[in-house]
């Protein structure tokens, strides 16, 4: 049927086709209207293809609406669930009709006001923490390290001093790089600045533990002298026979040895 | 409106978007695709991605129009994925298959024959005859939803509708 056709012909047949179309829409204006109806009475052809496109416009119209199974609303369901969790705002209770949505609409928005008001107080202070805490991790690594700075004993002393000033508790990161810089240090002034800060933390036990420990290894007289006093002002009675030792040792400038002296009898 | 909700987080009201399109949404997948099962998976993705992509949904734009284009485009990442897998036509043997009849919608013989005229049609063809004549939508709508203008999709519509009847009556003469 369209086979032998000629181009023009084919161009032909497009108009007819549209014009056809538009007028089994009802998309034609009065004019155009009379003019199809006058070429389909006349040309048989014409209205062979005007009832053929009608019947599939028609079956095309009247095609039959497609179900989906049962399935597709339960997989939405879920897959609205998985998003609402990955949402991060708490598991939701999905109630089917209307009114008990409205109810728990209601239900959650006197609660939510509460809860909300008292989960702001909770953030408030949640985050104060957590700005406090930041702050004191900063200052902590700040001071361990001043403290370690092999090139500058003034900024060695600044960290202890950090130390004294900004710690209220000291944590045994901190402790430690104290009684490294008290004991081994090479500078006096930051190993007494060292003594100084671990002195005010020194009803921490690990603190006194390191304390008691460092007056037996302590070579320098002034910290040997500071730390003596430190042990009577603790009232340490643990550290007598050490002082005995110190009293009795050769080589131990006789200021310490005073000092040692002064200790035994305020510490029996 | 509902959807700026939905954008704005509230992912809940996603269910009254999906009460309203899923089978209208299903339906032009199942009629584009001829397979219900996969029109079933392709119309979840697509609600997946109105989810998903909550953010590029422009606010005042007709959700309508929108949810289409993301079903297209659902659609043609599909037959991307499975370029290999399937043929540019439809093989009419498979399609009974594919789209049953339930019991309760049992098919005549003419909307079987319209099924498989169908079938014959290239997807840009049958896709245009999907939208304007079994889903009901306007030139313009559509020439939205497509990016071009209302002339064009009314030429590239009567020629899909003159190419259907030619395949039609070839069919019903066999």
């Amino acid at each position: 049927m369209n086979g032998s056709r000629d181009p023009q012909d084919d161009m032909e047949k497009e108009k007819l086709e549209s014009l056809l179309i538009d007028f089994i829409d009802g998309k034609l204006s009065e004019e155009e209207r009379k003019t199809v109806e006058q070429e389909l009475v006349r040309n048989a052809e014409a209205f062979t293809l005007y009832e053929q496109l009608k019947e599939v416009i028609q079956a095309m119209n009247n095609a039959s609406r497609l179900e989906p199974s049962d399935h597709l609303k339960v997989s939405f369901d879920k897959m609205l669930q998985e998003e609402m969790g990955k949402q991060q705002t708490g598991k939701t209770v999905f109630f089917r009709p209307s009114l008990y949505r409205v109810a728990a609409a209601v239900l959650l928005l006197v609660l939510g006001g509460g809860i909300g008001f008292w989960i702001s107080k909770q953030q408030q202070q949640a985050t104060e923490l957590a700005r406090m805490k930041e702050e004191m991790d900063r200052t902590k690594q700040l001071l361990i390290g001043m403290l370690d700075n092999q090139n500058s004993a003034s900024q060695r002393v600044e960290g202890a001093t950090v130390a004294y000033k900004s710690v209220v508790k000291a944590d045994d990161e901190i402790v430690n790089a104290l009684v490294k810089a008290m004991n081994d240090d090479p500078n006096t002034n930051v190993r007494m600045a060292a003594l100084e800060a671990l002195r005010k933390f020194q009803h921490q036990p690990y603190v006194r533990k390191m304390l008691v420990a460092s007056l037996s290894t302590q070579k320098d007289p002034m910290v040997q002298i500071a730390l003596i006093r430190l042990m009577v002002e603790m009232k340490e009675k643990g550290v007598t026979e050490e002082l005995q030792r110190i009293t009795t040792e050769e080589g131990v400038l006789p200021a310490v040895k005073d000092e040692a002296h002064i200790g035994l009898m305020r510490l029996s | 409106m509902i959807m700026e909700a939905v954008k704005n987080g509230d992912l809940q009201q996603a269910s009254t978007l999906f009460e309203r399109y899923n089978k209208r949404i299903f339906n032009f997948l199942a009629r584009l695709a001829m397979d219900r099962a996969l029109a079933e998976d392709l119309t979840q993705n697509v609600f997946l991605r109105i989810i998903k992509y909550r953010g590029s949904y422009k606010e005042g734009a007709r959700f309508q129009s929108w949810i289409y284009q993301v079903a297209r485009n659902v659609f043609s990442d599909h037959y991307q994925a499975h370029k290999n897998k399937y043929s540019d036509f439809v093989d009419v043997e498979k399609l009974k298959d594919n789209m049953p009849e339930t019991e309760d919608e049992p098919w005549e013989e003419k909307e079987k024959l319209l099924h498989r005229s169908m079938a014959m049609l290239p997807d840009e063809q049958r896709e245009l005859l999907v939208l304007t004549r079994f889903q009901h939508m306007k030139y313009e709508e559509v020439a939205q939803i497509m990016n071009t203008t209302v002339a064009n999709i009314k030429v590239k519509v009567h020629r899909a509708v003159a190419k259907l009847r030619e395949h039609y009556f070839e069919l019903e003469k066999n």
